[in-house]
């Protein structure tokens, strides 16, 4: 196996892409003096509840729509073109390890001051929010899609000159399918999770405020009002419950007719729901194409005409141009961007540090420490319930669907719920923060190693049996190494949400007190919330972003390349 | 005039740090009207051969000529039948027979007929709504046929059209290719065939160009006088067969 070299072009990308993330980060950062404070009121009754839930589900509507419509062409870019790819799959990447939540203050610096203060501001500040936490899965789902397309489809489309938008409709969105939806339950599991989030921490002691379950739940909490409290999980669980039962479920049973042949044999059957809404959706088709055949004719008319063929060809003449100036405006829109917020990310670290920044190593490692023990915790209790699943069938059957339900639920609805009963317990925040945080890692670890198991060749399992092996030695022969690959992915995904979990799991007020523990999390939300110190918060945040970097350069890379490397099962 | 030509055609392609050179100095005309074989071992070339003559591939070198004019691009008047067949496994067989046609900027009336046509005509009646995946190879095979006779193409190219399905399966369609190809409605009179199996190209072809592997090049051009229907099991026939076997052996 070839060892692995950090070469000094490899250290360059690495110190630009953070430079660029830097400057990004500041970018938004420069705008916090032009807001003024919003203090929409919070009523927590009954009565609000659904205005609430609304508020909630349509903003992850709106995330939703904004990030399919960039993944798609997104992961189309990267998939048709090698060039785009170099670079876009790996900004992606460096995407995906940010820890998201410590970007929202910043965000609603931005958003609040481009759109002229007010409620608006937020709204937008949470949607992008949102947004980046389920674009980047799905751009790569359709990436992945479109890049193993086979080659004679493609072939196939040339030769008889399927081009343009034909082509889109007719191979690439077909084909990135069940990718799509595969990842859009991937992707509204993290929506909501960070949904709640910004709106836990918009109704903290900041000045902004979203209205929304989350925050329903928040104050309800903080009100002592167990009754609302109770409702509005309920509420929540019943969203995403009928969400699954009516939208994914049939989706997925769908998108199985996109599918090339010998990529899943498995059918995934039908349901009795998934047969109703065919039929609906039969009687809305037929009842579109009375409404729209008029206009599709006449369109046919015009493209018989050639008026069509005609628009397409000066569109095809000025499409170059048109293409190029739109992209470098872009560019020197982002270059202008960057540029500024370098000089504002400058600026703020040149004025004196306050004697705080001398803590940000000690509370890294504290915070380190503490994802450290959530990650055993995670592990101690996920590797033993798969290895189990792994020799048993049927405890696989139980438990794949309670932890499939347990896992959607969004685990930040959970904390008021936990800091009231942990804090009212132990009177301090250090059981609760490592708590919050292993809900936010746990998931991922779990879903990872059952996905794993599952792939794990029956004919290994009994090759192993029938030589006599011990249950103990199988685990260890066997099941263990060829886990492994789905471990490392596993750790990979739960320590970036345990990064993201840290920045709402180390300080919370409650009833008026607010309760801390010495971390970068507390730090930044410290510096955010009540000090308002600009350089604080950059510093907290650019050192975490700093640690997840470097942590997933220097250790996860390598682990991740030796264990797939030495560990698939590919023979 | 002939209807295609390739004039010192050579390949190459990029492999490591050196280059694999795959044709070497082609020069083949396809006649309006000629059932033409191409037959060869693998790795000879051949099927890098069909796609240059549609135009999916340009040629490191030489020229391809189409009724006298230099291809630049895909040729819209050929269509090509894959070996894997290359069904989209999402549209019905009638969505996929129709691809063309749409891509062509038939009307819908026009191209439900047409396709209709077609999917008579190669046996699939009543299989209109029917998926790729409730098919069984052959027929899978004659979606193929049909969606690429459905342009009404001037040169039918044909991949190994035979050579996925099982040997009863491909005796019949290879039957009905014929019957097609002699039938008067047929608007279909050239097709070049790419087979590495001898016999299949000594049933169906006027002409024979037998190929030899690294670089790919052209051994041999025969002409097949052999009496159609052809039978497999006369003299003549199997020493047509031993002429070609000879040919590729001599020089693997």
């Amino acid at each position: 196996m070839r060892r692995q070299t950090f070469t000094v072009r490899q250290s360059l990308n690495w110190l630009i892409s953070f430079l660029l993330l830097a400057g990004f980060l500041a970018l938004f950062f420069q705008y916090r003096h032009r807001v003024a404070a919003i203090h929409p009121h919070l009523n927590v009754q009954l009565s609000n509840l659904p205005y609430y839930a609304f508020c909630s589900f349509y903003r992850m509507l709106a995330a939703y729509v904004l990030s399919l419509a960039f993944a798609i062409s997104y992961g189309m870019a990267a998939a048709r073109n090698p060039r785009n790819e170099r670079i876009m799959i790996p900004a992606i990447d460096i995407a995906q390890s940010v820890p998201v939540v410590g970007f929202f203050p910043a965000a609603i610096y931005f958003f609040v001051a481009i759109s002229g203060g007010g409620r608006l501001g937020v709204e937008l500040a949470a949607i992008f929010l949102i947004f980046t936490s389920q674009a980047w899965n799905l751009a790569l789902g359709v990436y992945e899609a479109v890049k193993t397309i086979p080659a004679d489809s493609l072939e196939a489309l040339d030769s008889f000159g399927v081009t343009g938008w034909m082509r889109l409709k007719r191979l690439y969105v077909p084909a990135s399918v069940p990718k799509l939806v595969y990842n859009s339950i991937l992707s509204w599991v993290a929506g909501w999770y960070f949904l709640i989030a910004c709106e836990i921490i918009a109704v903290g002691p900041a000045h902004y405020r979203l209205p929304g379950l989350g925050s329903f739940l928040m104050e309800a909490a903080d009100k002592g009002r167990t009754g609302e409290l109770i409702a509005g999980l309920v509420a929540l669980l019943v969203i995403i419950v009928l969400m699954d039962v009516l939208v994914w479920q049939p989706l997925s049973i769908w998108a199985q007719k996109f599918r090339y042949e010998f990529a899943a044999s498995q059918s995934a059957g039908t349901t009795q729901i998934y047969d109703l809404l065919v039929r609906l959706g039969v009687n809305i088709r037929r009842a579109m194409r009375t409404l729209v055949h008029p206009i599709t004719t006449m369109f046919a008319r015009l493209a018989r005409a050639g008026a069509m063929a005609r628009l397409g060809a000066l569109l095809q003449r000025i499409g170059k141009p048109l293409r190029i100036a739109w992209l470098s405006a872009l560019v020197a829109l982002i270059i202008y961007g960057l540029g500024d917020g370098l000089i504002a990310l400058v600026r703020t670290l040149r004025q004196p540090w306050p004697s705080e920044a001398r803590m940000i190593p000690a509370a890294a490692g504290a915070s380190f420490l503490r994802l450290l023990i959530a990650y055993a915790i995670s592990l101690a209790w996920t590797l033993p319930c798969t290895l189990a699943a792994s020799d048993n069938p049927r405890f696989d059957r139980l438990l794949a669907p309670l932890a499939e339900i347990a896992g959607s639920m969004p685990a930040t609805a959970l904390f008021p719920v936990i800091v009231l009963f942990v804090i009212q317990l132990t009177g301090n925040m250090n059981l609760a923060s490592i708590l919050l945080i292993l809900t936010g890692m746990q998931w991922y670890l779990l879903f990872n190693l059952l996905a794993g198991a599952r792939q794990v060749p029956a004919d290994l399992k009994e090759a192993a049996r029938s030589f006599g092996l011990s249950r103990y030695a199988g685990w260890r022969k066997v099941t263990v190494p060829a886990l492994s690959p789905s471990l490392v992915t596993g750790s990979i995904t739960a320590w970036g949400g345990g990064w993201n979990a840290l920045i709402l799991s180390e300080y919370f007020i409650y009833r008026g007190h607010h309760y801390e523990v010495l971390g970068l999390g507390a730090l930044l939300d410290r510096a955010t919330y009540e000090t308002g110190n600009g350089t604080m918060i950059l510093l907290s945040l650019l050192s975490m972003v700093l640690i997840v970097m470097g942590l997933n350069r220097l250790v996860w890379r390598p682990v991740y390349n030796f264990a797939t490397e030495r560990f698939r099962v590919d023979y | 005039m002939a209807l295609l030509e390739l004039k010192s055609v050579s390949m190459e392609f990029a492999r490591g740090k050196g280059r694999l050179r795959v044709l070497e100095n082609i020069s083949v005309t396809i006649e309006q009207g000629q059932f033409v074989a191409i037959v060869g071992p693998s790795g000879c070339g051949k099927s890098t051969m069909l796609r240059i003559m549609n135009g999916l591939i340009q040629p490191t070198s030489g020229q391809v000529l189409y009724e006298g004019r230099q291809l630049d691009g895909i040729n819209l008047e050929c269509a090509l039948v894959f070996q894997s067949f290359a069904l989209l496994p999402w549209l019905s067989v009638k969505a996929n027979v129709e691809m063309g046609l749409e891509a062509r900027g038939v009307p819908p009336a026009e191209r439900e007929a047409r396709a209709g046509i077609y999917i008579d005509k190669v046996g699939l009646d009543g299989f209109e709504e029917a998926y790729p995946r409730e098919l069984s190879g052959g027929m899978k095979q004659r979606v193929g046929f049909a969606r690429a006779l459905a342009v009404e193409p001037k040169l039918l190219l044909m991949d190994e059209p035979f050579s996925a399905l099982d040997a009863l399966t491909a005796i019949t369609l290879r039957e009905e290719l014929l019957d097609m190809w002699q039938a008067p409605d047929m608007p279909v009179h050239t097709m070049v065939i790419v087979t590495h199996i001898i016999e299949e190209a000594v049933e169906l072809a006027d002409r024979v160009i037998v190929m030899a592997a690294t670089p790919g090049r052209i051994v041999a051009d025969l002409k097949v006088d052999l009496p159609r229907p052809r039978d497999k099991r006369t003299e003549g026939f199997n020493a047509f067969t031993d002429r070609i076997f000879s040919l590729i052996e001599e020089r693997v």
